[in-house]
């Protein structure tokens, strides 16, 4: 298998599980999955902890 | 770290001094009611890092809306070193109001006099030393919005914060002061804290007080039946506000210096409001507006000129291939583009350019087949497929924050609410869902500021009709491939219609809610009109800016990972060791044929056949992310093997319309479908924050209107295009079916009406 076939499929199997380690980290700090923090929630607490309402 | 709270009346500037004081970039509106919780910030320029708390604007300190609860139990329970009263100086008597009952607190507090720029420019004049002196408290002239004093603001904030101050009630020259004092007896006798905020509120029965003082409620009673006025007879809660009111004129008025000395006198925001806010001009107005708004960012005629002058192509110009007539296609090839077309084409140029070099490095250093097919079909057909969208949709927000930070979309709340009342819903509610356009997690969360429950409901479960930002690639993509494979219409049309039968869909949704299971009262409807303003440049860029990051962000995380897991899907087969086969036999398409009967009354269902699927597995995956949907559809028609990485979203799209068959009316129904279903799984998580367990009745209402909507769409417009038996009987049914359900709901509530 070609070198760059290798690094390919170790950087697609790396994206994957760092956005679902991401996504987990997220949900366990309050955040909504995708990580939303579009300007009307930015910094607010009230966004961060929804989850916490 | 000392802590200072920001405190003062909704729309006078407190969110603007904390993004000044901060560095934050949370969102300034111009209309009341945009920060509905906290929000926490440092103020780094002090010998010693402050603490700075954005607090929701409130009027006063009792207990009527959300927003007042969440300032006084934080000036109350977390007991801040310093509140900053944030007062609009353009409104000084008002909003000097909640600064008599924040003195009543035992908490150092200063005065910030904000938007003296306004006063100035206005003639007026606001003697700052006077009112300092008149108060006792330290009263320091700002600018947030220019961050002038903010500096000066900190520092008396952070000298009064080294010394208590006890609380001081401006009723001790009002007829209940030795009633309010007696009371503050009785309290420091029981050692609470804040005597005097506590006695005041106890004599004018604030419920939470009543609740929290039950045992001295007896004494209190008993001092107040001895007290009888001559205008407001006991009504307490009358009396202290009219001490409240009669102090400020009387010491407070000298302050104001007035230019203009008729208080009737019109000035340009009335003015303006006379023609905008029309109680018949308004909404047509409104109409108007919002369709130059999408004319300027879909339209692929800009202002018709195209139809109107017959324009020559580049080929019957003549231009040469090359680069130069690539950007020249941007613009204009025959018509000229609208703005926002102009942006999504270089965009996509320059996505396409981009992904040839990436595929052609990648190709050169050797890889397989295989690989260079998920690198070139998978990842950057699906990227590219959606970064190409990401001007225009700043364009379109760019051109909604305008008109937001002018102040007119409140007053669209305004002209909407008689209206909405009619619908079951007031114009307050009408805010989140107009922050729909944006982003529904943030309109949800605004929603907090609906004191009515079943207005709350009703709100959450409309705002995705409004469609989003994220839609907007699934909406101009599909317009654009049906203007484009179909030679018919206009995007830019096809796409206002789609937006305008989103708000038809949220109206018909909540009259039935507010029908059936969400019965009730309408709450009234009273919001302070802001001043028009001439947008800031700073905050729209922030605004923007904060868009652009987030939807990046969402590009290289869940659609990238969401473009590998479906090109393997539509790659592999279940017994995938056994490498890649054609996309028939993959296992997406083997998903995709067995949800696809569920879709057939919507057109994009069984009556496709063959590879009829691949709309079903779209809609799907743009359950996760809208955005989804346009790269599901990029990879897929990658995997077709007709196009490459290079070609558009929209020209993707018409690849698998020609592969599939689908007709127009069916692609309606898609696009309806994708702007009525569940919007995202963020928004999903925000409901359930919101709504607790009702939120799968929610995901629920969202599904069955999503498929009510498409399969309505899809019969009436299969009735205009074809004119079949079917289509028109399909028609009358779903007529019939309407004014049954009309009547018999109509009979039930005549029969069981709301207790109120």
């Amino acid at each position: 298998m070609p070198f760059i076939d290798i690094v390919i499929i170790i950087l697609a199997v790396g994206t994957l599980v760092g956005v679902v380690a991401w996504s987990i980290r997220n949900k366990k700090k309050g955040k909504t999955s995708c990580g939303c923090d579009c300007s009307k929630c930015s910094g607010c607490s009230s966004c961060k902890e929804t989850p916490k309402k | 770290m000392k802590n200072f709270a920001l405190a003062g009346n909704p729309n006078c500037g407190k969110t603007t001094l904390f993004n000044a004081l901060t560095g934050s970039t949370a969102h300034v509106g111009n209309w009341p009611g945009v920060t509905v919780d906290k929000k926490e910030g440092v103020y780094k320029k002090l010998e010693e890092n402050v603490n700075v708390v954005d607090l929701p604007g409130i009027y006063s300190l009792s207990p009527y809306t959300p927003e007042e609860v969440v300032a006084r139990n934080y000036i109350l329970d977390e007991k801040p070193d310093c509140v900053i009263n944030i007062i609009d100086a353009t409104n000084l008597e008002r909003n000097l109001y909640l600064t008599t009952q924040i003195m009543e607190i035992d908490v150092p507090m200063v005065i910030a006099l904000n938007m003296m720029d306004a006063v100035e420019k206005a003639g007026d004049k606001i003697d700052a030393k006077d009112l300092e002196a008149r108060l006792g408290l330290p009263v320091i002239p700002i600018s947030a919005l220019r961050s002038e004093g903010i500096h000066e603001l900190m520092e008396r904030a952070y000298e009064s914060a080294k010394t208590p101050r006890a609380g001081v009630t401006v009723l001790e020259e009002s007829a209940i002061k030795h009633l309010v004092w007696d009371v503050k007896i009785a309290l420091s006798a029981q050692k609470v804290e804040n005597p005097v905020f506590h006695a005041v509120k106890l004599v004018e029965e604030d419920e939470l007080e009543v609740e929290a003082h039950k045992d001295i409620l007896h004494m209190v009673d008993e001092f107040k039946s001895t007290f009888d006025d001559e205008i407001f007879g006991t009504d307490f809660e009358s009396l202290i506000a009219d001490g409240r009111y009669k102090y400020i004129t009387k010491n407070f008025s000298p302050a104001l210096k007035r230019k203009n000395k008729n208080p009737l006198r019109m000035t340009t925001s009335d003015k303006v409001d006379r023609v905008l806010t029309h109680k018949i001009w308004g909404i047509p107005i409104f109409l108007a507006i919002l369709f130059a708004m999408f004319h300027l960012t879909f339209s692929e005629n800009f202002l018709g000129i195209g139809t109107l002058f017959s324009l020559p192509t580049l080929d019957e110009i003549g231009v040469g291939e090359g680069i130069g007539r690539d950007l020249l296609a941007c613009v204009y090839d025959g018509v000229i583009y609208s703005p926002g077309v102009i942006l999504f084409n270089l965009m996509d140029l320059l996505t396409a350019t981009l992904s040839g070099w990436i595929s052609g490095g990648v190709m050169s250093l050797g890889a397989s087949d295989w690989v260079m097919g998920f690198v070139s079909d998978g990842v950057l057909a699906g990227i590219s497929g959606v970064l190409s969208f990401v001007p225009q949709i700043v364009f379109l927000l760019l051109l909604l924050s305008i008109l937001e930070d002018t102040g007119y979309m409140a007053r669209v709340a305004f002209i909407l609410d008689r209206i909405c009342r009619k619908f079951g819903v007031s114009g307050r509610a009408f805010i989140p869902m107009i922050m729909g356009f944006g982003c529904s997690v943030p309109a949800m969360i605004n929603t907090r500021t609906l004191a009515d429950e079943k207005e709350k409901v009703m709100t959450i479960r409309a705002i995705p009709f409004f469609t989003c930002g994220a839609k907007v690639p699934v909406l101009t993509g599909v317009a654009g491939a049906i203007a484009m494979f179909f030679n018919t219409g206009n995007a830019d049309i096809i796409t206002y219609s789609m937006y305008v039968l989103g708000l038809v869909v949220a109206v018909v949704t909540i009259i039935a809610m507010h029908s059936t299971t969400q019965r009730g009262e309408i709450t009234p409807f009273i919001m302070e009109l802001p001043a028009y303003h001439l947008p800031s440049g700073r905050a729209l860029m922030i605004h923007l800016w904060d868009k652009v990051k987030h939807y990046v962000k969402k590009v290289f995380t869940i659609i990238l990972a969401s473009t590998i897991v479906i090109w393997f899907l539509s790659n592999f087969s279940w017994a995938f060791w056994n490498g890649l086969v054609a996309i028939e036999d993959s296992i997406l398409a083997s998903l995709g044929k067995l949800l696809q009967p569920i879709f057939t009354p919507l057109g994009f269902g069984s009556q496709l056949g063959g590879l009829g699927w691949m709309f079903v597995v779209a809609a799907i995956t743009g359950l996760i992310a809208k955005e989804n949907v346009i790269a599901t559809f990029a990879a897929l028609s990658a995997v077709l093997g007709s196009v490459v990485a290079s070609e558009s979203g929209v020209t993707e799209i018409a690849l698998i319309i020609a592969k599939t068959g689908i007709t127009i009316p069916g692609l309606l129904a898609f696009i309806v479908f994708n702007m009525t279903t569940i919007p995202c799984f963020a928004s999903v998580a925000t409901a359930k924050g919101e709504l607790g367990r009702r939120v799968w009745w929610t995901i629920l209402f969202w599904m069955v209107t999503s498929m009510c909507s498409g399969a309505v769409v899809y019969a009436f417009a299969t009735m205009f295009t074809e004119w079949s038996t079917w289509s028109i009987l399909v028609s009358v049914l779903f007529v019939i079916v309407a004014v049954l359900s009309v009547v018999l709901v109509r009979r039930y509530n005549k029969l069981h009406p709301k207790k109120r």
